[in-house]
């Protein structure tokens, strides 16, 4: 892009965050600096340097306009890359980074290469919320991507409704709650994956078919347990029934921790099957504790769980690796990573194998091994790759104001699985299906027969 | 010989009216933060209950349950409030905050009652609980759970302060009247010593241009009596003269 094409330097119109809020909000952001580590930007390119590259295009002149110059786009990120829940944040960025990689080394967007500027919020909703003003009025990024939870997410709805002049959108959240789905804030986010209500419905369904009835809840104490709570609710009302029961922990929860009192408690319903709303860490640990005092139940799992890291904590180092797993139900919201005759599946575990992406070194605090594959990256993968296709349709000019007219454009958009892609003005989800999986010899796969497996 | 014994009731006497005053304004000060803070309390878990209230019943009439829990970990936020759950006009519960599970006895609990009430949860504490009906009660009830420990440090605090600084302004009264008496006294014990040299040495030259003699206060006009005193008795059959020594009023 370059000023004879008529772009003010200062992109103008829509783009501009306007001098009364962004003195108040840089005060804000100062002290959101002072209050968050800065984390500085990620490296997308194959080998290239994201900070002398933002150096030299600053040289050079470039324009800018709201996180879009003429070399690059900047996406802003606040997510997990720390705490017991960072293996999400890392397998969302992995994947994503390896298709944008993939992107920028086949020559960007219009010439224009995508990069990430990162945040990491441990999975709290506070840090978040300073990571997304800071992203806003002070990296003034073109849009926000990639975000990791509900508690997270709902706590920056407000402040997307309160800068909707702008046009920021929160894109492709991983989170499948409804507040970024639902008004006030539904216009202010795009999801791609299913919702947390469609898959407790796909296992609810299920379950109940195969004459678990009595269906009991795990989850997490806050806006993302609540939002899976109430899609179990609602779905066992459609069967006339009730809620068994419920327990609950607090978010942060680490695998050493006891849930052995949740346990309890559910014992005390006897449960046909209990439905999980947590992250990994915490329904490794109840999976663990179930087992171990005899709630021999389907235990089910939702996709944000992050199924990778729950199997790796509930096998690794045991000799009997299928004690705490023959009783678990993964629902995911994208196909299986195994399943090679996906051609997106196929071109994830190509460009993930070429770029083997990681986490940026300044954001790791704990050790985290990350997987080759794993639903969470390929969910990241198929986000950077609708995103991309976004971007490519707005043009030359990339205006943040013309973000929801490309959106909108995207019409049985072939991703590369087997749902087509579509959205509109009344839908802003792009896939609705449910997959659901099973442990078997140390791996997620599909699951067929819920009666052979559970009745 | 010490004078200062003259003043030992007068000490003691300052003393009880110190520890007097101490003691009642401690008593009324407990009293008084007591029951305007536990008030406070109430009135302000009332406050928050109310505001859930009004804040949640659009989120509620639009069933949006993930909302209305991240309103109530938002309130939760506030240092004492323990827990706050929200039930539905037909006693479900929609949100709440206890881990691991509902409490049995706030199962069994009068759900709609907004009534403030004093609970005391097995492996949680002491709570008072208010409640806060959701349009006029129609949409459900808003409760919520102050910790009657941090409600009763709290107090202890504000009770403690008050009381060392009275403590505090005691020990300075007395030792400010201790310190008062000793200078009354002082002149006394000048005084006793200058008679007691007079009885034992009689007038000699030295007596008769102590600095006693010069002070124009009662202590002056007593030790100028002594001396009058003590010459008249050398002088034998000489009527006591009373030059100098103003007769008190």
């Amino acid at each position: 892009m370059n000023l004879e094409e008529g772009l003010e330097p200062d992109g103008g119109g829509s783009e501009n965050w306007g001098p009364p809020v962004t003195r108040k909000s840089l005060m804000r952001g100062g002290l959101a600096a002072l209050l968050v580590a800065p984390f500085t930007t990620s490296s997308l390119g194959a080998g290239g340097a994201q900070e002398s590259d933002e150096e030299g295009t600053e040289a050079s002149g470039r324009t800018e306009s709201g996180g879009a110059t003429d070399s690059e786009i900047v996406l802003g990120v606040s997510a997990a890359f720390s705490g017991p829940s960072r293996g999400l944040g890392a397998e969302l960025y992995r994947g994503a980074t390896a298709y944008f990689n993939h992107v920028n080394d086949n020559g960007g967007i219009e010439g224009r290469r995508i990069s990430m500027k990162l945040y990491d919020d441990g999975y709290q909703p506070d840090p978040c919320v300073q990571n997304t003003m800071r992203l806003m009025l002070e990296d003034k990024v073109f849009l926000l991507f990639g975000y990791v939870g509900t508690p997270t997410v709902t706590r920056v709805l407000p402040i997307l409704k309160k800068f909707q002049n702008e046009s920021i959108f929160l894109f492709f959240p991983f989170t499948g709650a409804q507040p970024q789905r639902e008004p006030p804030y539904g216009d202010f986010a795009f999801n791609l994956r299913a919702s947390y209500n469609q898959e407790t419905a796909g296992l609810v369904d299920n379950l109940v078919r195969i004459g678990k009835r009595r269906i009991a809840v795990f989850y997490q104490i806050d806006a993302y347990g609540r939002s899976g709570w109430a899609g179990v609710r609602a779905a066992l009302d459609k069967h006339g029934e009730r809620l068994a029961g419920e327990a609950t922990y607090s978010r942060g929860e680490k695998f050493t921790g006891s849930m052995r009192k949740q346990v309890e408690i559910l014992q005390g319903v006897s449960p046909d099957a209990v439905i999980c709303i947590g992250a990994y860490a915490a329904c490794a640990a109840f999976a663990r504790d179930a087992v171990d005092l005899g709630l021999n139940v389907p235990i089910a799992n939702l996709s944000f769980v992050g199924s990778e890291n729950l199997l790796k904590l509930l096998t690794e180092g045991r000799d009997d690796t299928e004690k705490y797993t023959r009783l678990l139900i993964n629902s995911q919201v994208v196909p299986s990573y195994e399943d090679t005759s996906i051609p997106a599946v196929r071109e994830y575990r190509e460009l993930m194998a070429q770029y083997d992406p990681q986490v940026p070194q300044e954001l790791i605090q704990e050790e985290y091994a990350p997987f080759a594959h794993s639903f969470g990256s390929l969910e990241g993968f198929l986000n950077a790759k609708l995103l991309a296709e976004i971007l490519r349709r707005l043009g030359p000019n990339p205006d943040r104001a013309g973000l929801e007219e490309a959106v909108f454009s995207v019409r049985d958009f072939d991703l590369g699985i087997s749902e087509k892609v579509s959205f509109g003005a009344d839908r802003r989800q792009g896939l609705q299906m449910v997959y659901h999986t099973v442990v078997e010899d140390g791996r997620f796969v599909p699951l067929d027969d819920w009666g052979a497996r559970f009745a | 010989m010490k004078i200062r014994r003259l003043f030992q009731k007068t000490r003691f006497g300052i003393f009880a009216v110190f520890g007097l005053i101490v003691l009642s304004t401690s008593i009324l000060c407990i009293y008084t933060v007591d029951t305007q803070l536990s008030a406070e309390y109430e009135v302000n878990t009332q406050n928050i209950a109310k505001t859930i209230a009004d804040s949640s019943a659009g989120i509620l009439l639009n069933q949006n349950l993930a909302t209305l829990q991240s309103l109530v970990d938002q309130f939760l936020e506030i240092q004492g409030i323990r827990y706050i759950y929200i039930t539905s006009e037909t006693g479900e519960f929609l949100a709440h905050t206890f881990v691991p599970g509902i409490p049995e006895e706030i199962l069994q609990s009068d759900h709609a009652s907004t009534e403030p009430v004093e609970r005391s949860l097995p492996g949680m504490g002491d709570f008072i609980e208010v409640g806060s009906p959701i349009l006029a009660g129609v949409a459900g009830t808003v409760h919520v759970g102050m910790d009657l420990d941090v409600v009763a440090l709290k107090i202890q605090r504000a009770i403690g302060q008050q009381v060392y600084l009275i403590c505090v302004i005691l020990v300075l009264g007395v030792l400010a009247s201790i310190w008062f008496v000793n200078l009354a006294a002082k002149p006394l014990a000048d005084l006793l010593a200058y008679a007691v040299d007079l009885a034992r040495d009689g007038e000699t030259e030295d007596l008769a241009e102590r600095d006693i003699l010069v002070r124009e206060d009662e202590v002056g006009d007593m030790a100028r009596l002594f001396l009058h005193v003590a010459r008249r008795g050398t002088r034998s059959g000489t009527p006591p003269a009373a030059e100098g020594v103003s007769a008190p009023e």
